[in-house]
């Protein structure tokens, strides 16, 4: 099998930054990662310099992501040589063992630093994601509060909690969590689209209003958000369609539902020409769109 | 209850649609182009959603879609198929037992598959599946042997055969269409390559 230098014909180098690039954006596309990163190391460890060792750590994790014990072995090897008694690495064999399933070992191992430093986020994190491995999630859910109540920035927390939420069907508390973040990253339009949904499945005129908000909202951030648009539309047909609201609101509603009908229209159009294969998706669409127009009035 | 009979190109685009995202839940739509009455022969399926399967909005959104182009192609909604990312646990969740009810609503013998993650593995010798059928309103366990995959052996091979050669990251399921609205969630391209591995040619 070619070498993943000559199939995509790039150097060491670009290499290297493609992994940073990687790991800086925090993609967890594995796979790749395994597969530059076991060529790098292989044929180009002496000229990293001390890059390595932080490639080391990102290979494991990939490795230990695709079923790779033997490269995960290998790397913890390495790291565990350089930097013996490390906190850090030992957290990374703690991984290892939840890879392998074996829940008590790596609890054991994620306690014992804990011991040494009761501040260190990323075992009590470990630990945490170990109820999640094992189906736990209402205790999954009560240490993630627990803490949330010591780290209280800790976005990517925030997050996770959200997320469990949303799978155990408690759309206040998910609605809440994403509330937070919505608050620190004002910009981020996922996070103002992912809680309009959440208030949408909520259900009720009042959650359908805040939806319909909060879509528009993630539009105006990021007006190419297809979710936020249909959403926008979706939202305000119901709205619109409700016996509960009054002429102006409805009429209001209406407005904003050809609105967004429309920008569908118009995307799908731009993103349909010349492809045969989305004269489907297409088509769909339109029909959609005509079928909910007609129970609208 | 009846039979149900589950095609090659529906079983592939599932499974290949459950290794695609190997860390979430996906659940998808099984279609049939056969007119109603007798077996239930799942012919086709649409691949869904790979984040916030319990959200309504976009589900809702993907149910009048794939209704509307299944009223253009001839053919109807018959099922509903999840994958947990909770490997040891195969059993419906509520937002699929709900999603099920209302596809049951359109469809008297409509069906719900759990694909087993368990059983995904290499060497697997029975399709990692688990179905439900609708007996007093409530889904129960579906007799094994009413269950027909025909020519199982060949359909492993290709399901195989596509996720060596990588081409599983030709599905594209709802969520991904709606990430970039050029690609096709009907499965042109794949479903023209999985006839082409089922062809007699290739047997």
């Amino acid at each position: 099998m070619a070498s993943v230098s000559e199939m995509y014909d790039v150097t060491w180098e670009e290499m290297r930054d493609k992994l940073r690039k990687w790991r800086e954006d925090n993609h967890r596309n594995s796979e790749q990662i395994v597969d530059v990163a076991e060529e790098l190391i292989n044929e180009h460890a002496s000229k990293l310099g001390d890059d390595i060792w932080i490639i080391y750590e990102q290979v494991m994790i990939a490795a230990l992501d695709c079923s790779r014990d033997d490269l995960a072995w290998t790397c913890l090897q390495e790291l565990k040589k350089q930097f013996p008694g490390s906190q850090r690495v030992k957290r990374l064999g703690g991984m290892r063992l939840e890879a392998l399933e074996k829940y008590e070992e790596a609890g054991k191992q994620y306690d014992s630093i804990l011991q040494e430093d009761p501040t260190n986020t990323a075992a009590r994190k470990r630990k945490i994601s170990i109820l999640k491995a094992q189906g736990k999630n209402t205790d999954a859910i009560r240490e993630l509060n627990e803490y949330l109540e010591l780290f209280v920035g800790d976005q990517e927390a925030w997050h996770e909690l959200s997320d469990l939420y949303i799978n155990e069907h408690d759309y206040g508390k998910a609605a809440f969590c994403l509330e937070e973040l919505m608050m620190t990253n004002p910009h981020n339009h996922l996070y103002c689209e992912q809680y309009a949904e959440v208030k949408y499945t909520q259900g009720g005129l009042e959650n359908l209003e805040l939806s319909r908000k909060y879509f528009a909202q993630a539009l105006k951030l990021n007006n190419r958000n297809m979710r936020a648009l249909f959403g926008l539309y979706m939202s305000a047909s119901h709205i619109a369609a409700s016996p509960k609201v009054n002429a102006a609101v409805k009429k209001a509603n209406v407005k904003y539902a050809a609105w967004a009908a429309n920008q569908i229209n118009r995307a799908y159009q731009l993103a349909g020409r010349g492809t045969k294969e989305n004269k489907c998706s297409v088509k769909a669409v339109e029909e959609m769109l005509e079928s909910m127009q007609i129970t609208m009035s | 209850m009846g039979e149900v009979e589950l095609s090659c190109l529906a079983y592939v685009k599932m499974y290949l649609h459950a290794c695609l995202f190997p860390r979430c839940s996906v659940n998808g739509l099984l279609l049939s182009s056969s007119p109603a009455g007798g077996a239930v022969c799942v012919t086709d399926c649409v691949p869904l959603l790979h984040s916030h399967l319990p959200l309504a909005p976009i589900t809702q959104l993907a149910l009048t879609q794939v209704d509307v182009w299944c009223a253009q192609t001839q053919q109807r909604i018959v099922g509903y198929y999840q994958a947990n990312a909770c490997v040891s646990d195969c059993s419906p969740t509520p937002c699929a037992l709900k999603i099920a009810d209302k596809i049951a609503e359109q469809c008297n013998n409509a069906v719900l598959l759990m694909i087993d993650g368990g059983k995904m593995s290499p060497d697997y010798r029975v399709p990692p599946i688990v179905m439900y059928e609708r007996k007093d309103s409530r889904w129960t366990l579906k007799d094994k042997h009413t269950i027909m995959l025909r020519q199982w052996e060949e359909t492993r091979e290709i399901a195989g055969q596509l996720l060596d050669s990588g081409d599983h990251s030709l599905l594209v399921d709802f969520d991904s269409h709606l990430d970039d609205i050029t690609r096709d969630w009907t499965n042109q391209k794949l479903n023209a390559k999985i006839a082409e591995l089922a062809s007699p040619a290739n047997v």
